[in-house]
């Protein structure tokens, strides 16, 4: 009968007697086993076999499944068991315990607050509900004679046509904002930051929620505008103001909604919104208008729309609507979805409305760093409890000659790793709760611990992740502590004379990281510096930029000559646009042996003491000067670049004009400047022309103060424009505030991983000490018996930091290629950069080095000083 | 479910122990129960209901007579206790009352084929 072929199915029957409890075992089995014969004798094996299987796991149910541990003993008891065990060695071995909770805490806490950074940059325009389908259409322009750039603008007629060719678009809006406008309200004046005009399908692909208004209709009517809350409260005092009217120059607006604040984490920021009919309805050639890009259009797309068969009609389209053949040369359009417009456009320049710019891959360095700073302390873990494992090699002994089952004491240690790590998650909290507010100042956020309150799932999360790091990193030891050998450890075989192969493989995959880190930092640093510090060829230091209208333009020669009467000011001069950007680039036209070339660099207006005021340098020719009549309009001032690539054996007396003077009236080239970075660092500099139109109206007058007599000099400005420009409010910034804005991504950067640097030394140092701690408790003996046969003080250090010397070493030789490979990457994306300088790598592993040393120093310097005696007294 | 009263399952599986007398455990009562419910059940399931039966003191069992065939395994053999039988009795009683109740039924309008 019981023969091999015809027993039961062997897996079913062994699953069958793992979990069957004792007390039924006899039984079941027997029965299933008859059960089997019967069917069998039945026919069919496979149906026996089969209906074993059934059986089998329908015994699965809690009344015959074994209790776990013994009959002695429930499960609770254990984990009760568990704890206070836990809590009893936790409390025993206060050093070791400290320095584990202290470094896993920081650990977390850094980990915590790289999220809620990351956290907040992705909740950029995450608020509206047809995200997925909108897209921002922008352009990549290669010009004759300039860069080749991406901008965010496109034409005024894009938005109209692209809804009418393309199946795929289901609705536009156009974002046409400006700032600083003046809205009047009776006889108070406001300037207003922002002021938008949009299509009135805005509210509908955008989620601006509104507090009063009508948002299907409000902006059907070109007089009618909506306001922020803010805005509103700033004016009237009170949010209750529908149906009251602001004026723009002398056409009144009726307030037909009111806008909640705009959240912080939209990349547009307005204050006031008009309906783009109010520019159609005097202009209705608008939506037809192609030529200049000077807004942004935003789409809407059908789901599922495909991007790449869109992109093959566009040459067609640019063709048919400009009605120009060549305009695939200079144009390429493509759409970038809405969640990348914060994170992904620092290549996208003339980006006008994208607030707090952010650069995206920096998040993906931050989540890095995260990672590391997490293994960092992890690993502390492992080394310091399994370095610890002859310590506690008897109470393994002694546990298991009293009946204690492996697993139980591998349930015992990874119940003292999760006990801590939530400890540490307890300090983590507190820590971060304590030092975030002083982190949103120095990046200027606002980061809230609170925030991880709102959602279930996070809370979950981070406690989930802690019990996983718990688990994690007490994997290790407990597999290892509770494989020891009852016998052996007993008797008194020290296992830990090996030197431990995976101990030193953590620490040296902890120093790489904390290496990688400190290089970093110093790299980051050193080319924040070299930013700062780099002469970009003219002077940026106290310049005071003041915003101009009209009148103050009319008045510009007067008002210069007051100014200049102040001995504060040092010189007054007026632009067109601000220096930190790209300028705008228009058409220019050169003569050369051939005839006339079209190309079209940078443009700047400007005033004739322009170059005298920033200082800029001329290499050949002359600046602007009112004694020449010609200096207005037909003489231009060209950057070093321009001047190559417009190939002039000699530039100056060259017939040069815009594109759109005749060629046979055209003006000449009076001077050649060296290349200034007038745009951010970022960036190379561009093909330049500058010239002076005194009928033009200017943006922006520059005022050199004296650095002495700032405060004097600011209310000298003050005074003389309350005088000549009444009723325009005085509003003004330094340049030089204006370039550190430029690189607030880079700074906040350089702040995190600094941060984040100095904390991974520390986790490490601190691992560093409790292990030193250790191996020179273990070696006491030794230690003291080397000095008793004549050992020298500096020999028993280095005997003591050799190892850990070796291991510093072997982390450097790990961690210097991959992040030099890596930071060349990212200093890649600079067009002004400092070169990589081995000397960085050196002193980053040298400081490694020396703060590694000066922490086991502390416990070799007492182990070597020790009397002998004291350590061996007792053999 | 109170201690006291018995499930459709726990009456019938009772019922079958009594009638299997010494030959009542687990396996036999399974499939007893299968051929005369005419439905499949799995063992481990009988198995779990004569187990709390014999917790609330209905059935009691006592391990016996092991054959070849079982692998020299002893069974558990179930029998009905003092209470168990009174459990039984006062099942069958209460629907007896509800049957004498129902009208159609005692006017004999009803027709049972009583097999």
């Amino acid at each position: 009968m019981s023969n091999q072929h015809q027993a039961p199915p062997k897996l079913a029957s062994r699953l069958l007697d793992w979990f069957l409890n004792e007390e039924f075992a006899e039984e079941i089995a027997g029965d299933l086993e008859e059960k089997h014969y019967r069917l069998l004798s039945a026919g069919s094996k496979f149906k026996a076999d089969k209906n074993y299987w059934f059986q089998v796991i329908n015994y699965i149910r809690p009344f015959a499944i074994r209790r776990y541990n013994s009959k002695y003993s429930k499960a609770t008891i254990m984990i009760k068991n568990y704890l206070f065990v836990a809590f009893r060695n936790l409390s025993k071995h206060k050093f070791h315990t400290s320095i584990n909770i202290l470094s896993l805490a920081i650990g977390i806490a850094a980990c915590l607050v790289i999220y809620l950074f990351i956290s907040d940059e992705k909740a950029f325009d995450s608020q509206h509900s047809r995200k997925d389908n909108l897209y921002r259409l922008c352009e990549i322009q290669s010009f004759p004679g300039t860069n080749t750039q991406k901008v965010a603008l496109s034409m005024p007629g894009m938005g109209p046509t692209f809804l009418a060719d393309f199946p795929e678009v289901k609705s536009y809006t156009r974002y046409f904002a400006r700032r600083n406008w003046l809205w009047t309200k009776g006889d108070n004046r406001f300037k207003v930051d922002v002021t938008a005009r949009v299509d009135s399908t805005f509210l509908k692909l955008f989620d601006f929620p509104l507090i009063s208004g009508d948002r299907e209709t409000v902006l059907n009517e070109p007089n009618n505008i909506l306001v922020t809350e803010k805005l509103a409260k700033t004016i009237f005092g009170s949010i209750d103001i529908i149906g009251e009217t602001l004026k723009l120059d002398d056409e009144s607006f009726k307030i037909a909604g009111i806008l909640e604040n705009v959240p912080e984490t939209s990349h547009m920021q307005f204050d006031i919104m008009m309906s783009m009919l109010s520019i159609t309805r005097e202009n209705p050639d608008f939506n037809s208008e192609f030529g200049s890009n000077y807004l942004n259009t935003y789409l809407e797309l059908v789901p599922g729309a495909n991007l790449s068969s869109m992109a093959e009609k566009y040459p067609e389209y640019l063709v048919r609507n400009t009605g120009n053949e060549e305009v695939n040369d200079y144009y390429k359009l493509f759409l970038q979805p809405l969640s990348e417009v914060h994170l992904n456009s620092m290549d996208i320049e003339h980006d006008y409305h994208n607030y707090r710019k952010f650069n995206g891959s920096y998040l993906e360095i931050f989540t890095l760093v995260g990672i590391f700073i997490i293994i960092i302390a992890a690993v502390n873990f492992m080394n310091l409890t399994t370095a610890r494992s002859s310590a506690r090699a008897k109470e393994v002994g002694v546990r298991k000659s009293v009946g204690a089952m492996r697993n139980q004491l591998f349930w015992q240690f990874v119940t003292e790793s999760i006990v801590l790590a939530l400890i540490a998650l307890l300090f983590a909290v507190i820590i971060d709760v304590i030092s975030v507010p002083f982190l949103n100042n120095l990046i200027g956020r606002t980061l809230s611990m609170l925030s991880l309150l709102d959602s279930t799932t996070v809370i979950l999360a981070v406690i989930a992740m802690t019990l996983f790091l718990g688990v994690i990193a007490g994997l290790y030891p407990s597999i290892y502590l509770s494989s020891f050998k009852t016998v052996q450890v007993l008797k008194g075989i020290e296992k830990s004379g090996k030197k431990s192969i995976f101990r030193s493989s953590l620490i040296v995959t902890q120093f790489s990281m904390v290496l990688a880190m400190i290089v970093a930092t110093l790299v980051v640093l050193q080319q924040l510096n070299f930013m700062k510090s780099k002469d970009i060829g003219f002077d940026k230091d106290h310049i005071l930029l003041v915003d101009m209208n009209q009148t103050a333009n009319d008045k510009f020669d007067v008002m210069k000559q007051e100014l200049l009467k102040s001995s504060s000011v040092l010189g007054v001069t007026a632009s067109g646009q601000r220096l930190g950007n790209n300028f705008h680039q228009w058409g220019f036209k050169a003569a050369v042996d051939t005839g006339i070339v079209n190309v079209t660099p940078s443009n700047v207006l400007v005033e004739f003491d322009y170059l005298d005021v920033y200082g800029i340098e001329l290499i050949a020719g002359r600046g602007f000067s009112k004694d020449y009549a010609k200096d207005d309009g037909l003489a231009f001032v060209i950057n070093e670049s321009f001047a190559k690539e417009l190939g002039y054996e000699d530039p100056i007396g060259q017939s040069v004009g815009h594109s759109w003077y005749p060629n046979d009236s055209l003006g000449t080239i009076i001077g050649v400047t060296k290349d200034f970075n007038f745009n951010s660092l970022h960036y190379k500099v561009n093909t330049l022309s500058m010239v002076v139109h005194s009928e033009w109206n200017y943006d922006e007058m520059s005022i050199k103060l004296s650095p002495e007599n700032l405060q004097a000099g600011i209310s000298d400005v003050e005074r003389i424009w309350e005088e000549m420009v009444p009723g325009y409010p005085l509003t003004y910034s330094f340049l030089d505030e204006h370039f550190e804005e430029l690189y607030t991504s880079d700074k906040q950067m350089s702040s995190v991983i600094s941060i984040m640097a100095v904390l991974s030394i520390l986790i490490g140092s601190l691992g560093l000490f409790g292990l030193s701690a250790i191996s020179v408790e273990r070696r006491i003996k030794e230690i003291g018996i080397r000095k008793v046969l004549g050992a020298q003080h500096s020999q028993l250090l280095v005997l003591i930091s050799k190892n850990f010397a070796w291991l510093i070493l072997i982390s450097f030789l790990v961690a210097a290629p991959i992040t030099y490979y890596f930071l060349a990457e990212w200093l890649d994306s600079y067009a002004f950069r400092v070169s990589l300088n081995p000397l960085m790598f050196v002193a980053g592993g040298l400081a490694t080095f020396i703060i590694a040393m000066l922490t086991i120093a502390y416990h070799t310097l007492k182990a070597s000083s020790t009397n002998p005696i004291k350590s061996l007294r007792y053999e | 479910m109170s201690e006291n009263r018995l499930g459709e399952l726990e009456e019938v599986l009772m019922l079958i122990v009594g009638i299997l007398e010494e030959k009542a455990y687990a396996l036999n009562i399974t499939e007893e129960y299968e051929a005369q419910a005419d439905r499949k059940v799995a063992i481990g399931a009988v198995h779990t209901t004569l187990n709390r039966l014999e917790k609330k003191g209905f059935l009691t069992s006592e391990m016996g007579g092991a054959t070849a065939e079982r692998g020299g395994r002893r069974k558990r053999i179930y029998s009905i206790t003092a209470s168990g039988h009174r459990a039984l009795a006062n099942v069958r009683d209460f629907r007896l009352t509800l049957w004498k109740q129902f009208p159609a039924f005692a006017e004999g309008k009803l027709k049972f084929v009583l097999a």
